[in-house]
């Protein structure tokens, strides 16, 4: 059965949840309704173009201004990045409470979740 | 206005899937292709955020109600995260028509079988690895009370997560069906816990891909924040009703949406 610190902690990652929810919605619905005003081609067209790596249409890190598509792209990174975040938090909530074999199975799937952002480069 | 019938669709989807334990994938991926003609890489990297999204934003609450069983969870996703990679990797390779049709037979048997069962059956033994991990919990039941479970046949369980986790990575779905029979039909955990738990793993399943196919190019910005913002919305307004709807309505809902997937799987795999 749940201890208190265990219903605290599920508490915790509730609240985390819901905050990095409210950011990510925040950026997509700012960058998309700027979208709408600027005017959007038909969806099947957009998805037929030949994808574009994350890096070079998304130059915020360079200080480029890429539009509002933008603000998309933070509220997605914002999106993707919680369970990412989550799993995180558990991790090292286990490793203090000396949980160690779920502190490993945590570990792990932090692991692989970080290898499959590096996949995204790769391929 | 496309877009606006894009969001609602989304909203139902994000309530639906939140409801059951589903991403909304399942919803999200047919009226992409079929309703707007979306490229299907394109819908299938949509369909990924927006189980990112419906996860996160169920998730938030079952965790305050304390449906979700957090230590199951994590045990859990060591497997679908490593399928899920997996799918990713393989589905160049693999034809997709066939898993089609054998998933969506399948999921036609659970539903039947799913409509067969009257009660929910509790676990009368727990798991030597459940006790080994503590993953016996409790949960608020129908009537305000407390109610404490069991866990079996864990090994079993975390297999079917592994190949829940191959589908995901190659279809682009959450596989919350999956996880939700397994932990319903196999674990024997409460339908309710069943759905929030799947709801809190599909999240980081569908992370372990839609991170990869965000970083290569393959997510289209203009799809995938409507979409993400109508599952946001549906899935918050789910996850308030299934605390309060009694576990036979659920049930049932889950059998009807078992059905109509199953169908779809199947035509989708006869057509290719």
């Amino acid at each position: 059965m749940r201890n208190e610190s265990e219903i605290g902690f599920e508490l915790r990652i509730s609240k985390f949840l819901r905050a990095g929810v409210v950011l990510s919605a925040i950026f997509l619905a700012a960058g998309w309704l700027l979208e709408l005003r600027a005017g959007i081609r038909p969806l099947g067209e957009l998805s037929q173009a030949e994808p574009v790596a994350l890096l070079e249409r998304w130059r915020w890190w360079q200080g480029v201004w890429g539009g509002p598509v933008d603000l998309i792209y933070f509220g997605l990174l914002v999106l993707i990045s919680l369970p990412l975040l989550r799993v995180l938090m558990t991790f090292v909530l286990l490793l203090k409470q000396k949980d160690n074999l779920l502190a490993v199975a945590a570990g792990f799937v932090l692991s692989v979740l970080i290898f499959s952002f590096v996949l995204g480069f790769e391929l | 206005m496309p877009e606006l019938i894009l969001l609602l669709s989304s909203a139902a989807a994000g309530f639906l899937g939140s409801l059951l334990g589903l991403g909304g994938g399942i919803i999200v991926i047919p009226v992409l292709t079929l309703g707007f003609h979306v490229d299907i890489r394109a819908a299938i990297a949509a369909s990924l955020i927006s189980i990112v999204a419906t996860s996160s934003g169920a998730a938030a609450g079952f965790l305050k109600d304390r449906l979700t069983n957090v230590r199951l969870a994590i045990f859990l996703e060591v497997a679908t995260v490593v399928g899920a990679v997996v799918g990713f990797l393989i589905a160049g390779w693999v034809r997709a028509s066939w898993l089609f049709l054998l998933f969506g037979f399948f999921l036609l048997f659970s539903a039947v079988m799913m409509l067969r069962r009257r009660e929910e059956t509790k676990a009368t033994k727990n798991h030597p690895w459940s006790e080994r991990l503590k993953f016996a919990s409790s949960y608020p039941g129908d009537r305000g009370d407390t109610v404490a479970y069991l866990v079996e046949k864990v090994p079993f369980g975390w297999v079917v997560m592994l190949v829940a986790g191959v589908l995901s990575g190659l279809l682009g779905i959450g596989s919350g069906i999956f996880k939700v029979l397994a932990m319903d039909g196999a674990m024997k955990l409460p339908l309710k816990v069943s759905s929030a738990t799947s709801n809190f793993m599909i999240g980081v399943t569908a992370t372990a891909s839609a991170a990869a196919h965000f970083v290569h190019g393959n997510v289209v910005p203009e799809i995938a924040a409507p979409v993400a913002l109508g599952i946001i919305a549906g899935s918050w307004i789910g996850a308030r009703f299934m605390v309060k709807m009694p576990t036979i309505w659920i049930r049932r809902i889950f059998v009807v949406v078992l059905a109509i997937v199953s169908v779809q799987m199947i035509m989708k795999g006869w057509g290719s």
